[in-house]
């Protein structure tokens, strides 16, 4: 390691030349992306979900091959088949979900990743080990306690503790922050900026602008897989970074998609939306916790009126799953009221939500949407199996009627399989989505919940379904529209909630949104007006 | 429980429901029975018995005749009930390994009949029925652990097999035993016994009663809005939730229709099996022993389906009559063991998943070589028309 210890600050450590990643479904998740790290330098790669953030930095540290484009050291190009060998060669990686076992201790987990098949695990060495570089790092966890009764940070820490533990010259953190708390965040960078004075290399993903700004030398952006920009942290201003984030102009953007005019939502002809007294779904005050217990919703209001499309905008994991799953009877809230034409609906069971006039189209189609080994006809009357019209006496299923709705769905929602009794794990992505919203469009509902109806969607589906969630609302059906696609929400909700951190940061319509100030309301960064 | 723990033992149960190589599940069913024949085959040669002959004996001991088939029917009575209790409880994402401990719940529940009169008829159903629900009373307090501590349901049924064993001992030798013969219990009245079915062997009207339930449960699983919702449950039970689907209730539900079928099959031991019908005491229940564990064999080759449970225990009735042929066969004497070696093998050949993803490659391989073999003839016909 002294060789590379000795490299000047300007020769690269480095570098991933215009690497191309294509899928084995298709999806591109890399175009042309170049990346150079040097030492003594805390790079931040920033861009939205989906950019290719976590796919640049996976092929970097030896988890997945390129489709075209290199990996490059000082000493020329390289291939990692395991990020084992990228481990060998000085590159490793904290991963958002740790790779942790939960009942073994620190030191035991450190020594699990340093083992070798057939060989001693050596558990009171690694601790010695492990001692001497916590002195060196700064970085202290307790070394004997079994990992599950550590807090998150910890747990953290000693993730990051097991990467040093193999020398590496370059770190990669793929969104360490989402987890911590804001004073572990503090100390996060703190040893961040101190192993970037022993010359290391540190990549850091994030969507957070302020996170950038505070502890980068330089930033990255990615956009849809390509490189947008390659700044000094000093000379880029916050602004300038979340416009690169976003993309420069919707309106070119839209004007590229070929769109007849009936199909441009705005430009549909539409009655005006009353928006007296408390809409279809009224929201008020709602707090609700995520899965770890921390408050995911934090004291969340608003109103969706029969005829409108509400969006909710931002990054994955600021509250949004928590939100639709405390309105849909998933999850239990905290506090705060949530009712549908009056009627409360929170704490109260799916099926009698439902009964209210509510569709729900989940944001995961294979966990929540589908029971993927049932039939196409079984799933399209999951959730209202037990209604009149499919059910007779003793609960017996009209199969015959069933069938008969089920093909009508098929004309009607155009969904390509071999028949009603087709497995829904045959079906492709789009024809399952299709599934899914023909079902729910079925139930003649008040309110339609989406959330990420089009996400993984190939165009043509995505298309439909967005048509198809207009057609509702023009037809006087509130829709709440959750997205993490911000052109999506900016181009069909009539007004739009950016939510961060469990909270809006702002409520408006489209047309008082210019995508510079999405991007920083998304990033957590309030508006200047706002202050 | 963790949603960790829950998550992984759909993913378990997953597995369990997959049909591992995409061939029909009834195929490869069939594939893995032969596969266990082959392997109970290759153990007789090796010590020292004629395999060929030893099977010989075995089909014919099994359904070489009007008798054979009917004491094969007769030893799959009990096993397709014990078979479905396993397979609901699967269905609705359970592993009730506690089929042993209902049924013996519910043979000795049926012997309570004996103490009192009633019309022939009535007295049949009422011993089905005690039968039934002591089954059910049985299986709904682990199900009642789970739903309300939290506690793993394969861990209480299993204990609760231990219990209701010696707890079935103790009545069977103290409470309902018969004073004149002490080594049984009472026996069950005329009025109350399932009449024989075959004359001369012991299949008795008990066999209906099993075939009965089996298609009932059939009508539930996939013709009722109730059995939609057990497997919808079992299946994904996030998205059964999502579906307005309570879980705990269809839970409930399997292990009662679990323990009710347990509980049948041990009425159909103690009410349709002469000569006795009675519970032996001495040697530790022979009659009931591990039927309740053979059902689960039962159960994965017939795929956790009515249907094919009915088959797959006329498979599993005839090896164990056909076993007991095996061992008086000619010059050849196999022991029985070797039956439940079989049986053993077969389950381990369907629990293998690598083993089995064999065979589709062989399906595969076998259609290239029949491929190859028509181009010749094709080739050797136009040589010879030329």
């Amino acid at each position: 390691m002294s060789e590379q210890s000795a490299l000047s600050r300007d020769r690269f450590f480095l570098k991933a030349d215009r690497i191309t990643k294509i899928y084995s479904d298709g999806t591109v998740a890399l175009k042309e992306a170049s990346l150079e790290v040097r030492p003594y330098e805390i790079v931040g790669l920033l861009g939205e979900n989906g950019a290719g953030k976590t796919t640049l930095t996976k092929i970097l540290s030896g988890l997945l091959p390129p489709t075209r484009g290199r990996v490059i050291s000082p000493k020329g190009p390289i291939r990692f088949s395991s990020p084992r060998e990228a481990l060998d060669f000085g590159i490793g990686m904290v991963h958002q979900h740790f790779a942790l076992v939960g009942t073994f201790t620190a030191a035991e987990n450190v020594a699990l990743s340093h083992d070798r098949p057939f060989t001693r695990v050596r558990i009171a060495e690694t601790q010695q080990a492990l001692e001497s570089l916590m002195e060196e790092s700064g970085l202290r966890v307790p070394l004997d306690v079994p990992i599950e009764k550590l807090a998150v940070g910890e747990q953290q820490r000693v993730e990051i503790l097991k990467v040093l533990s193999r020398d590496v010259e370059l770190l990669i953190l793929d969104e360490p922050t989402s987890v911590l708390t804001p004073l572990e965040v503090d100390e996060l960078f703190e040893l961040l900026r101190r192993l970037r004075e022993e010359g290391k290399s540190i990549i850091l993903i994030t969507h957070k602008l302020k996170e950038v700004g505070s502890v980068t030398d330089r930033v990255v952006v990615l956009r849809h897989g390509e490189m947008v920009g390659d700044v000094k942290t000093s000379e880029a201003s916050t602004e300038q970074l979340a416009s690169l984030m976003v993309g420069q102009a919707l309106e070119e953007e839209a004007d590229a998609v070929e769109l007849s005019t009936e199909e441009i939502p705005h430009k549909r002809e539409r009655k005006p939306i009353d928006r007296s007294g408390d809409g279809v779904l009224h929201v008020r005050d709602l707090v609700v916790n995520g899965n770890t217990g921390e408050i995911a919703v934090d004291g969340v209001s608003f109103d969706v009126y029969a005829g409108e499309i509400f969006g909710i905008a931002g990054v994955e994991g600021n509250g949004q799953s928590e939100l639709v799953e405390s309105l849909t009877g998933l999850r239990v809230p905290i506090s705060g009221t949530a009712t549908i034409h009056g009627a409360n609906i929170l704490g109260i069971d799916p099926r009698q939500i439902y009964r209210l006039g509510v569709a729900h189209i989940p944001e995961d189609r294979w966990e929540l949407g589908l029971v993927l080994p049932f039939t196409l006809a079984e799933n399209a009357i999951l959730g209202v199996h037990r209604w009149e019209e499919f059910r007779g006496p003793l609960t017996f299923l009209r199969w015959g009627k069933i069938n008969r709705h089920v093909r009508e769905l098929m004309d009607r929602f155009d969904i390509q399989a071999t028949g009603p009794n087709a497995p829904a794990r045959s079906l492709s992505g789009g024809n399952q989505q299709k599934l899914i919203v023909g079902r729910e469009l079925a139930k003649d509902p008040a309110i339609i919940v989406a959330s990420q109806p089009t996400r993984g969607l190939d165009i043509g589906a995505a298309h439909y379904i967005r048509k198809t969630l207009l057609d509702m609302r023009d037809k006087g059906c509130a829709i709440l529209l959750v997205s993490a696609d911000l052109d999506e929400v900016l181009a069909h909700a009539d007004r739009v909630g950016i939510m961060y951190e469990g909270r809006f940061m702002d409520v408006c319509t489209p047309d008082e949104l210019d995508r510079k100030r999405v991007g920083m309301l998304m990033g957590g960064a309030k508006s200047k007006e706002g202050e | 429980m963790s949603p960790n723990e829950s998550s992984e033992q759909s993913r378990l149960l997953r597995g369990a429901h997959r049909t591992l190589t995409g061939l029909h599940p009834a195929l490869e069913s069939l594939l893995a029975a032969l596969v266990g024949l082959l392997v109970g085959a290759i153990l007789m040669y090796i010590y020292g018995f004629d395999p060929w002959k030893a099977y010989m004996g075995l089909v014919k001991g099994a359904f070489g005749g009007s008798y054979e088939i009917a004491s094969s029917l007769a030893r799959a009575t009990p096993l397709i009930l014990t078979a479905l209790t396993f397979s609901i409880c699967l269905r609705a994402g359970m592993f009730n390994i506690g089929a042993e401990g209902q049924m013996y719940m519910g043979g000795i529940a049926s012997v309570v009949v004996a103490c009192f009169a009633l019309p022939t008829g009535l007295h049949q159903i009422a011993g089905l029925l005690f039968a039934a629900f002591a089954g059910a009373v049985w299986s709904l307090v682990p199900a009642f652990l789970k739903l309300t501590r939290g506690v793993h349901e394969v861990i209480s049924t299993i204990m609760f097999n231990w219990i209701a064993r010696w707890l079935a001992l103790y009545l069977a030798i103290y409470v309902i035993v018969d004073p004149m013969r002490p080594e049984k219990t009472l026996s069950i009245p005329m009025s109350a016994r399932f009449p024989v079915l075959v004359r001369g062997t012991d299949l008795s009207y008990t066999i209906f009663v099993a075939i009965a339930f089996a298609l009932v449960i059939y009508f539930i699983l996939w013709h009722t809005a109730i059995g939609y919702e057990v497997r919808a449950a079992g299946l994904n039970p996030t998205a059964a939730r999502y579906g307005g689907i309570r879980n705990k209730r269809t839970m409930f539900l399997s292990f009662v229709l679990g323990g009710v079928a347990a509980g049948l099959a041990g009425a159909t031991i103690v009410m349709g099996l002469p000569p006795t019908y009675a519970i032996y005491g001495g040697g530790g229940l022979p009659q009931l022993m591990n039927l309740g564990f053979d059902g689960m064999a039962v159960a994965m080759v017939g795929r956790n389906h009515p249907i094919g449970i009915l088959a797959a225990a006329v498979f599993f009735g005839g090896l164990n009559a056909g076993g007991r042929v095996m061992q008086f066969y000619g010059s050849n004497p196999v022991p029985l063991e070797m039956v439940r070696v079989v049986m053993g093998a077969i389950v381990l050949v369907m629990s293998i998943p690598e083993l089995i993803r064999l065979f589709p490659m062989i399906k595969k391989q076998g259609g290239r070589l029949i491929e190859r073999l028509r181009r010749i003839t094709r080739r050797t016909e136009r040589g010879e028309s030329a």
